[in-house]
């Protein structure tokens, strides 16, 4: 693992995965709602144009219609932005997929405030609203490394899936050794003072503030949760019972994703940890040319989760201060 | 059709009704109108051109599940047993469909969903090369406001899917009324045909009318749907006037005029 910023990036990681997976499972197809090359499987629709189903503008037809084909023994992959593979069409996952169980893999791009196209285009509760309908299984992944093991993880899940990407450059965090799992979190490093616990785009941001936070003298742990559920809850509190206090970091509502996962495990447990949710703070998110001023405006930058880990052990003197990463073309790193 | 082959499948529709008579008769109310409605559809598509295995089955509103269980039993693939125990506590036939509903491939409950379900199994098909299959999607002309059904008429119908048949039962009926009284969906036959598929629209009650149609649909190298011009009323004279055909009460004096009555008919 590369511990710290920058990252380099690649290109539809995510796209490239998918066709492999396609060559040696032909029980795969590909449907996409007008969102084609934003979701990478421009790829799929080359290779295997006779298993690329277009969909159209049309997300409540889509997922019904992914529903019945997975009724028939497909494993139908369904692309678009994470709010219009969730929130528009909840009620057809509800009816057409989650309840009868189908492997439907929702795919759903953008999510949080990494786009500034304003809240008709932010997945902000797309993890809550997935999390609670039974049967789904719910992966929000943090670089390639994971996306290329988690497509190839998440197409023999029995149930139906939601895995959450980020668009565009995709930072590659994890070296070839990483090795995702459905079923366990993943302790990174251990720590007594605070733990941190990311998904997604956030695990970026927790490892630079555990950088942060260790140079300032605290033992930090760092847990990353690509499987927001089923949640791996006894390896969690393994992980929770070690230090004093717990934060979470999400590109997402803090009600009803991971921290609120997070946060239940605790209070089920009995035990007292002091827990802080870096995440929207119950809020749209508006006004910003880029994904950098939304993720510093709305509290999702790697101070902002150095200050919740300051508090969270009740500091009170001045928080270590986040270094700015500079990054060239083609590299990433966290706000 | 010649009048031999007419009184059987009219006797058939009496049947259905028969059997949903006796399925809400313990509860004093439900979706009997539902059956009343389609029984004529129900009888033709289950004399023959509906093949178990073969063909594909979508009851898009899941209340009219209950005439699906009767068709059920009427080919002999539920028991009635298992139709005595609709809608009561841990039976599998409930009285809005569920994936424990038997006989069926997709049930609804969720209006509007049906027809995208019906549009994946036949897409499904096509991608198994399974061309002798036909997918029979009811439709209730109340759904048609929701929009879910115009985007999967537009896609089926992009995808030239002719293994699709809708069988739209036109009962002017839904929760709180009339639909005519509520949202105008006429004409409904050009709106399905300007989204290109083929439409018939016929008294859903007159057996011959509805068997020809569905005939020519299955057959049709496109989408196509039957209209049937339908009561929920129909063939049982014992109703009072008004009755809500949505939700039907049914007291057991009048389960027993109305079993005379079916049964006087031949049912």
């Amino acid at each position: 693992m590369r511990n710290l910023p920058p990252y380099p990036t690649e290109l539809k990681p995510y796209g490239r995965a998918l066709v492999e997976l396609a060559r040696t499972r032909e029980e795969i197809l590909c449907l996409s709602g007008d969102l084609t090359r934003q979701t990478e499987i421009d790829l799929f629709q080359d290779e295997f144009p006779e298993r690329f189903i277009h969909a159209g503008m049309a997300e409540a037809n889509m997922v019904s219609m992914a529903g019945a084909l997975a009724r028939r023994g497909f494993v139908p992959f369904v692309h678009t932005f994470g709010v219009f593979a969730t929130r528009r069409p909840l009620d057809q996952i509800v009816n057409c997929v989650a309840y009868p169980n189908l492997p439907v893999r929702l795919v759903g791009f953008m999510p949080g405030v990494s786009s500034p196209g304003g809240p008709s285009h932010q997945a902000i509760e797309d993890v809550a609203l997935m999390r609670a309908l039974p049967n789904m299984t719910v992966v929000d992944v943090a670089d390639a490394t994971e996306i290329r093991q988690a497509v190839g993880a998440i197409v023999d899940v029995a149930g139906p899936v939601y895995l959450r990407l980020k668009r565009g450059e995709i930072p590659v965090i994890f070296g070839a050794d990483h090795e995702f799992s459905l079923t366990s979190a993943q302790v990174l490093q251990s720590g007594e003072d605070v733990l941190l616990v990311a998904s997604g785009m956030m695990l970026s941001a927790a490892l630079a503030a555990a950088q942060v936070l260790g140079d300032a003298g605290l033992s930090v742990g760092v847990v990353n949760l690509p499987v927001i559920k089923p949640l791996d809850s006894s390896g969690l509190l393994a992980a929770i019972s070690d230090a004093r206090a717990v934060v979470t970091a999400e590109n997402h509502s803090v009600i009803g994703g991971l921290g609120s996962a997070v946060a239940e495990v605790i209070a089920e447990s009995g035990l007292a940890r002091r827990l802080r949710r870096v995440g929207l703070a119950d809020t749209f998110a508006e006004g910003a040319k880029d994904a950098t001023s939304l993720f510093r405006k709305y509290g999702l930058s790697t101070q902002d989760v150095v200050d919740a880990a300051w508090g969270a052990i009740e500091r009170h003197d001045p928080a270590p201060r986040a270094p700015v990463v500079e990054t060239t073309p083609g590299e990433y790193a966290p706000v | 059709m010649d009048a031999a082959r007419r009184r059987e499948l009219q006797r058939r529709a009496d049947r259905l009704r028969l059997r949903a008579v006796r399925m809400v008769a313990p509860h004093g109310f439900g979706y009997l109108g539902q059956a009343l409605s389609s029984a004529e559809v129900m009888a033709v598509l289950s004399a023959g051109a509906y093949r178990p295995g073969v063909d594909e089955l979508v009851i898009s509103p899941g209340h009219y599940v209950i005439a699906a269980y009767a068709v059920g039993a009427e080919m002999g693939l539920l028991s009635d047993d298992e139709l005595a125990t609709y809608g009561q506590d841990g039976s599998h036939l409930e009285a809005i469909g569920t994936e424990t509903s038997p006989f069926v491939d997709v049930t609804g409950g969720s209006l509007g969903q049906g027809l995208s379900s019906g549009v994946g199994l036949a897409l499904a098909a096509r991608l198994h090369g399974r061309s002798d299959t036909t997918v029979f999607v009811l439709l209730s002309d109340g759904e048609l406001e929701e929009g879910q059904v115009w985007e999967a008429a537009m896609f089926a119908a992009h995808q030239g899917l002719g293994n699709l048949v809708v069988l739209l039962d036109a009962n002017d009926s839904q929760v709180d009324g009339p639909v005519s009284s509520i949202t105008t969906i006429e004409p409904i036959g050009e709106k399905w045909e300007s989204f290109g598929w083929v439409a018939h629209d016929v008294d859903g009650h007159d057996v011959a009318a509805v068997d020809k149609a569905l005939g020519l649909s299955i057959a049709a190298k496109r989408p196509s749907v039957v209209i049937a011009r339908t009561s929920t009323t129909h063939g049982l004279e014992c109703l009072p006037e008004g009755a809500d055909g949505h939700f039907i009460k049914i007291s057991p004096e009048l389960v027993a005029a109305a079993v005379a009555e079916l049964e006087a008919r031949g049912a």
